[in-house]
């Protein structure tokens, strides 16, 4: 009989702040009784009797702290559509439906102490949480983690701050140069990427889906490397199989996963571009 | 005190649990609350939500002889007050169901429907026929109205003749309760409805997903792979009603309510409109506790108008 663990919380929203244009920082405010997540998990978010938009949304956990009281979230998230940017208008105050920590998260293998991160865009949010759990390592005498931190223009540099706490080694790069050097991430850790031996190198990435593919092409499947997928979702708990990746399952075959479920953390070289 | 007043709430629970109680086509259901197929999975994800034991029913996902690989993604498009998918019967199959999915539902005692879905006649008997062997299969739906699958589905379901002989197959294979859930992209619902109940089908279920598009303007493209996808969610609650109440009209059989049931107050319309029980989808998605909620709501309602039994309301729609 499996546990019932799981519950729908209702979270209130601390603050909500646009720190760059379509982009803000939600926090919230939630029960003890929310888990602790692992990097790379989401939550999905909910406006109660909302019907258009109807479907709760997916957003990584940016950043994650536990009070005697409560729980704080919070949502590092991107204006893309009718559903953040109704999240986007949400004052401190209002009251959401939160069900999480979900998915699969993010792995550290102690073997690997050259850690790499590798965030596109939005795609830092839960690169971030990762980055904090991999510096308390740190502390303990092991290597720091390299973060190559990629956008289009400066303006879209987002988590750069929060970032700086913890990682002493960030490469910064913006398609025009704006801030940073003017590069792609891929192809700045791609010149790089000889510096680093693939036994003993763990690379996280999350970025647009190009970014992840031009990844792909340049790892060959020699280093460990696992990415954040994102996909449209529904019920965000592996029951409407909206959210299918194609990956090569363990016979080497196509099979189709659920980001919510069997994600959204994948092995990269398992990943089918289609 | 306390034991007194505990003990006399135990008793209007079971008062009220006895008023929940249905019996459709010899399947006895705690209440008329079920997950509608293809949005429960096997039941296992939601248990970490909620008490299986709470449903009257789940049916699980749709179940093909073989595995199905499923639909290319993108396979679902949220639209006004509902979704699109197009997730094209991604499923184990029915013998990795058998060995895999059935032994933890049979942790729990409600009913268990395993919907099933076939290419051609002989792949829907050879389904039905393997669980029809299995303890803990209670009955068994028939889909035959899947708009995602390009061979199969929509034409079984869209023809009164084919209908009915997808459902003469299937009960030559079973001692089960037959479930022929409907599909409403059809011109009229209550030839399908009376065809299968000919057939020999023990109740019908309606409706299944309407067709439809979604179109991405900027790129002038259909937002799903599929192109087309099947509608659900409170967008086609009307339709679905308008359908179970031209369909309980025609039959004789019972009649399962589908399509955009999000409250108790929802499943209660269902019912004055002819159903007998109802079956809970995409509300699921976004509140993992809607048909609980939904029970409880159909509580209350007894409660207040004061009724011995919910079926009291099946089809008492005034016109």
């Amino acid at each position: 009989m499996t546990i019932m663990n799981k519950e729908i919380f209702i979270g209130s929203v601390s603050a909500n702040d646009e720190i760059r244009t379509g982009y803000l920082l939600m926090t919230l405010r939630l029960p003890r009784s929310f888990s602790d997540p692992q990097p790379g998990q989401f939550v999905m978010i909910r406006i109660a009797g909302l019907q258009d938009p109807f479907l709760s949304r997916p957003l990584s956990i940016f950043a994650f702290s536990r009070g005697r009281s409560h729980c704080l979230v919070r949502l590092l998230y991107r204006v893309a559509g009718k559903g953040t940017q109704i999240l986007a208008g949400l004052i401190p105050g209002s009251q959401v439906e939160i069900s999480g920590p979900l998915g699969k998260g993010y792995t550290v293998d102690p073997a690997r102490e050259n850690r790499v991160l590798i965030a596109g865009g939005i795609g830092v949010a839960p690169l971030s949480l990762m980055a904090r759990h991999l510096c308390r390592s740190e502390s303990r005498g092991e290597n720091p983690a390299v973060v190559y931190l990629g956008a289009k223009t400066a303006d879209e540099v987002v988590g750069l701050d929060f970032l700086r706490q913890y990682c002493s080694s960030i490469r910064v790069c913006t398609d025009d140069g704006s801030l940073g050097e003017k590069s792609l991430v891929t192809r700045a850790f791609q010149k790089d990427l000889k510096k680093y031996d693939p036994a003993r190198t763990a690379i996280y990435a999350c970025g647009p889906k190009p970014m992840l593919q031009a990844l792909a092409g340049m790892l060959k499947g020699r280093y460990f490397c696992q990415v954040s997928l994102e996909e449209r979702m529904a019920c965000g708990v592996g029951a409407c199989m909206g959210c299918a990746v194609a990956v090569r399952d363990e016979k080497g075959d196509k099979a189709y996963r659920r980001v919510c479920a069997d994600g959204p953390v994948f092995d990269l070289k398992d990943v089918i571009w289609e | 005190m306390r034991k007194v007043r505990g003990y006399s709430l135990l008793k209007s629970a079971n008062k009220t649990d006895e008023a929940l109680a249905v019996e459709i086509a010899g399947l006895k259901l705690k209440n008329p609350v079920m997950t509608a197929s293809g949005t429960f999975g096997y039941g296992e994800e939601y248990a970490q939500y909620l008490d299986l034991n709470r449903l009257g029913g789940i049916v699980v996902k749709g179940l093909s002889l073989k595995p199905r690989l499923g639909n290319p993604p993108p396979r679902i498009m949220e639209t006004a007050a509902g979704m699109l998918n197009a997730v094209g019967l991604q499923n184990v199959g029915v013998d990795v169901f058998l060995e895999e999915k059935l032994p933890f539902l049979r942790n729990y005692d409600i009913a268990v429907i395993a919907n099933i879905y076939g290419e051609s006649y002989s792949e829907y008997a050879q389904v039905a026929k393997k669980l029809s062997a299995a303890p803990g299969v209670h009955a068994l739906e028939v889909n035959v109205s899947c708009p995602n699958v390009k061979k199969g589905g929509l034409s079984f379901g869209a023809d009164p003749k084919a209908a009915a002989e997808v459902t003469r197959r299937v009960k030559a294979q079973t001692q089960l309760p037959v479930i022929v859930k409907l599909t409403p992209n059809v011109a009229d619902i209550s030839a399908i409805a009376c065809a299968v109940e000919k057939a020999g089908a023990d109740a019908i279920s309606l409706i299944n997903t309407l067709s439809g598009l979604s179109v991405d303007l900027d790129r002038r493209e259909p937002h799903l792979k599929n192109i087309t996808g099947g509608l659900s969610g409170p967008a086609i609650k009307p339709v679905a009603l308008r359908m179970v109440w031209q369909a309980a009209q025609k039959v004789s059989i019972p009649v399962i309510g589908v399509g955009g049931i999000m409250t108790a107050r929802d499943a209660l319309e269902f019912m004055v409109a002819g159903a007998s029980a109802v079956q809970v989808g995409t509300a699921n998605f976004i509140n993992p506790l809607a048909t609980v909620e939904m029970i409880e709501g159909m509580r209350q309602y007894i409660k207040h108008h004061k009724l011995k039994n919910i079926t009291e309301i099946v089809g008492t729609l005034k016109t």
